[in-house]
């Protein structure tokens, strides 16, 4: 007789930064990307059935192209409940070069669909030029943003009630933002609309900027896990 | 450039992926630590360039030997270019993003005749002077290797050293030679003359060539003692051959995106049209345990699912069998598909059958090139109108419902009942289908064909032969589509005007040099790209030049005449050439290598095929 325990996939949920020349991959090469990484692994992962199996993972939230993280969430499941889980981040990080590092790893508590936000660290390449224009911009009551649908249309949104953790700091160099926006299946705001908003309201010299998403969280603003 | 502007400029173009480097297996070293910085060109698209196994074999290669460092370079998609010549970012390598004006070789495979003014352009943003004897200094040299420097003279005033046949040792032997001579402070003339004398290595600036009245080649002098002809270099023995255990993993899609085994060189066969089956004789192959070996060893270390066996007809390897035993049962286990490109299955065991019916997902394709019998004797490609008709009935017994079929046109000899052959061949098939009384239920059948247009290449017995003219080669193909009659049949074939530029480089010679250079200052590049090709420009730079192309392309050429590339001796002698021209005007054929040897030439090397025991 089988045991029931033969068949149950255990769910792990893994935790990475993405960094540095890995964020010109997409969300839809990063998938490629990390089978090959589960592939090469070896780990005991659950394959689809099919005439092409191949390993089961799955993102929580995908990532825009140029965005740096220090939060990506990665789902996989296991056909082997024994096998140590506290392992499996190291096994990776020798795979992936160095800019992926895997730096957590549990069983999820909550479903993917439970994400409400993430938070970004926004720094402007400005030598603090654009420090006062930007806080003044974000004083605003209402921050009109040109989003488009689903559908392909723009529409105007007033983002203003929705920014959250807002904070400004200046340094010699930079002008760096931080501020959480709500993400995930329900509604996804993302910071690009804002910087965009902000340049073409300002008309004014344009700089470079590094978007780092800093974390992913839940209804009540805690860490997703 | 500062780092990170330079990644806010990858942010506003296509694919940045191409440019951003940074994939698994890609190789870091400290620059101060080696003595050899060799930029690795491909001068087409990051996705054409990746897919490619000689740059993946020559990478690891090098990379393999501590004192060298060697970085891939691929030709910047257009929208890139502009952003780079805009911002005067120079043409730099992926790895280390340093520009490669300063490393010490600049190498360019050559994989086709359509990528040279791509390899201009390149020079160019690399801010490198283009022609060879602008460049004083011993570095950076740039050199060419791949199939087309078979004949090189077109690219002669830009390449200092062109390297024939299998790179793997003379490379080697190139680069040590050059670093004893940076070492010790030697000029690159005095380089140059002592790189000549290792096998394998053409510097074409030590051949003067002289020309006739009428144009053709009168002399090629080999000055400084240069050897004469300059023999290829083949790898002896392919089991001891370096195989990469590792290839970089690109992070974006590219065309082929798989791991890829040798499994052979060569090709026993000798199609009369086909350039590979001349100049990579002779046959040489790797054993079924060195095949499995490398396989499972590329497989853990790329993590890809799927690989693919590679060689010029993988139906040719002589323990086919065996090898396909073993790798279908270790590769189900590993869940790894292993892909078969056009495999003839005639013989197969029927276990074996059963094993491959699991895996193989792929089409049926067929090669026939040409549309009759007499034409297919004539080019030697020895497949039957009953061998492709007998395989389509058992195919569609098996459910197929396609067939894609591969056709020429344009072959010596050829007349409008050969074109009308191939609306009759795939007529056949169709009619085939319905005769079927299994045939698969309440479906129709597609014949799809695909037709080339031939150019004549160098070391082949057609190199003689007149290309057909751009006007004829669209007469037979309007011909052709009168020739079809059902919607069952669909048919798609080449653009005739990148094929006419191929063919006059092909069999070019030095004088092209000033034709590519003024084309390239018009802005042409990425000619194998239908969106990107202009041959208005092109004929524009012929005429500032006073050189006709259809001297090149359209004129037969006597067995006299001195051809540009006859001191580039491939090991497959011009008497032999000639011979199989002339079986071909008799539709007479050749049998393969492994049936009877023809006495080609390619058995100086001692090795391979032509030792076997018949
Ligand atoms: S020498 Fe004979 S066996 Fe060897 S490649 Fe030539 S024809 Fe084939």
């Amino acid at each position: 007789m089988f045991s029931e325990r033969v068949f149950a996939l255990k769910n792990v949920r893994l935790v990475y930064t993405k960094k540095g020349r890995l964020r010109f991959v997409s969300h839809l090469d990063m998938n490629r990307f990390m089978s090959r990484v589960i592939k090469r692994s070896r780990l005991p992962v659950w394959y689809t059935e099919g005439f092409n199996p191949h390993a089961y993972i799955t993102f929580a939230l995908p990532l825009s192209l140029g965005f740096e993280s220090e939060y990506e969430i990665l789902d996989i499941k296991l056909v082997d409940d024994n096998f140590d889980i506290a392992k499996i981040p190291d096994i990776l990080n020798g795979i992936c070069g160095e800019y992926i590092n895997f730096f957590d790893v549990f069983e999820p508590t909550l479903k993917t669909g439970l994400i409400a936000a993430a938070s970004y660290e926004i720094s402007f390449d400005d030598g603090g030029e654009i420090f006062d224009k930007l806080s003044d911009f974000l004083k605003q009551d209402s921050i009109i943003c040109s989003k488009k649908t689903k559908k392909g249309d723009i529409k105007q949104l007033d983002i203003a009630q929705k920014i959250k953790n807002m904070k400004i700091e200046q340094s010699d160099n930079n002008t760096v933002l931080h501020l959480t926006l709500p993400s995930g299946s329900e509604e996804n705001l993302n910071p690009e609309l804002l910087i965009t908003a902000f340049y073409e309201a300002n008309q004014k010299e344009y700089y470079c900027y590094n978007v780092l998403r800093t974390a992913v969280l839940d209804k009540e603003g805690k860490l997703f896990r | 450039m500062d780092e990170k502007k330079f990644e806010q400029l990858l942010l506003t173009v296509q694919k940045p992926g191409r440019y951003a480097g940074g994939e698994i297996n890609s190789i870091i070293k400290d620059k101060e630590q080696v003595s050899v910085r060799f930029a690795f060109c491909f001068p087409d698209s990051y996705e054409v360039g990746m897919s490619h196994l000689g740059m993946k074999i020559l990478y690891s290669l090098f990379n393999s030997k501590e004192d060298i460092w060697c970085e891939r370079v691929f030709a910047p998609w257009p929208d890139f270019e502009k952003v780079m010549r805009d911002n005067s970012i120079p043409l730099f390598a992926l790895e280390s993003r340093d520009p490669i004006k300063d490393f010490d070789i600049i190498g360019f495979t050559l994989q086709y005749e359509l990528s040279y003014s791509n390899i201009l352009n390149m020079l160019s943003l690399a801010g490198v002077p283009l022609r060879s004897k602008d460049r004083d200094s011993l570095l950076p040299l740039v050199v060419a290797g791949g199939p087309c420097t078979c004949n090189a003279e077109p690219l002669a005033d830009f390449v200092d050293v062109f390297f024939l046949g299998e790179g793997e040792k003379v490379d080697l032997e190139f680069i040590e030679l050059y670093k004893e001579f940076k070492k010790n402070g030697k000029s690159k003339s005095e380089f140059l003359k002592a790189a000549a004398q290792i096998e394998g290595v053409y510097v074409p600036s030590l051949y003067d060539v002289s020309y006739n009245a009428d144009g053709t080649v009168c002399a090629v002098t080999p000055k400084d003692d240069a050897p004469f002809p300059i023999r290829k270099r083949i790898e002896e023995n392919l089991d001891e051959t370096f195989y990469p255990e590792s290839f970089v993993v690109p992070l974006i899609e590219i065309v082929h995106d798989r791991a890829v085994q040798e499994i052979f060189r060569g090709c026993i066969r000798g199609c009369r049209f086909c350039q590979a089956g001349f100049i990579y004789r002779p046959v040489r192959e790797k054993s079924v345990e060195t095949i499995n070996r490398q396989a499972k060893a590329l497989c853990l270390s790329t993590g890809y699912d799927e690989i693919s066996l590679s060689s010029l007809s993988t139906s040719d390897y002589s323990c086919i069998e065996p090898l396909l035993n073993d790798m279908l049962d270790w590769t189900k286990e590993e869940k790894i598909s292993l892909s078969l490109p056009s495999l003839r299955i005639d013989n197969f065991s029927e276990e074996l059958l059963q094993k491959i019916s699991s895996v193989r997902k792929s089409g049926l394709t067929f090669a026939p090139e040409a549309g009759t019998q007499r034409l297919r004797d004539v080019i030697n490609k020895n497949i039957t109108e009953e061998e492709i008709l007998s395989s389509c009935r058992t195919a569609f017994k098996g459910g197929y419902t396609s067939v894609k079929l591969y056709f020429m046109m344009g072959l010596p000899t050829e007349t409008d009942e050969d074109i009308k052959g191939i609306a009759d061949l795939a007529q056949k098939i169709v009619d085939e289908f319905y005769h079927l009384e299994n045939r698969p239920k309440g479906k129709s059948v597609n014949v799809s064909i695909s037709v080339a247009n031939f150019v004549p290449k160098p070391h082949t017995p057609f190199q003689f032969h007149p290309q057909i003219t751009k006007e004829e080669m669209a007469r037979k193909q309007q011909y052709l589509k009168d020739c079809i009659h059902t919607k069952k049949i669909s048919f798609s074939y080449h653009e005739n005007r990148t094929s006419f530029l191929e063919g006059v480089f092909a069999r070019g010679d030095r004088r092209l040099g000033s034709v590519i250079e003024a084309a390239h200052k018009k802005g042409c590049k990425f000619d194998g790209w239908d969106e990107f090709f202009e041959l208005d420009k092109w004929l524009e730079a012929f005429i500032e030049c006073g050189i006709d192309p259809h001297f090149y392309a359209n004129r037969e050429r006597s067995y006299n005449e001195i051809n540009p590339w006859d001191h580039l001796d491939y090991c497959v002698s011009k008497e032999f050439l000639i011979s199989q021209n002339e079986l071909a005007k008799g539709a007479i054929t050749t049998p393969h290598c492994r049936k009877k040897c023809s006495v080609c030439g390619a058995n100086v090397f001692g090795k391979g095929v032509c030792f076997e025991k018949r």
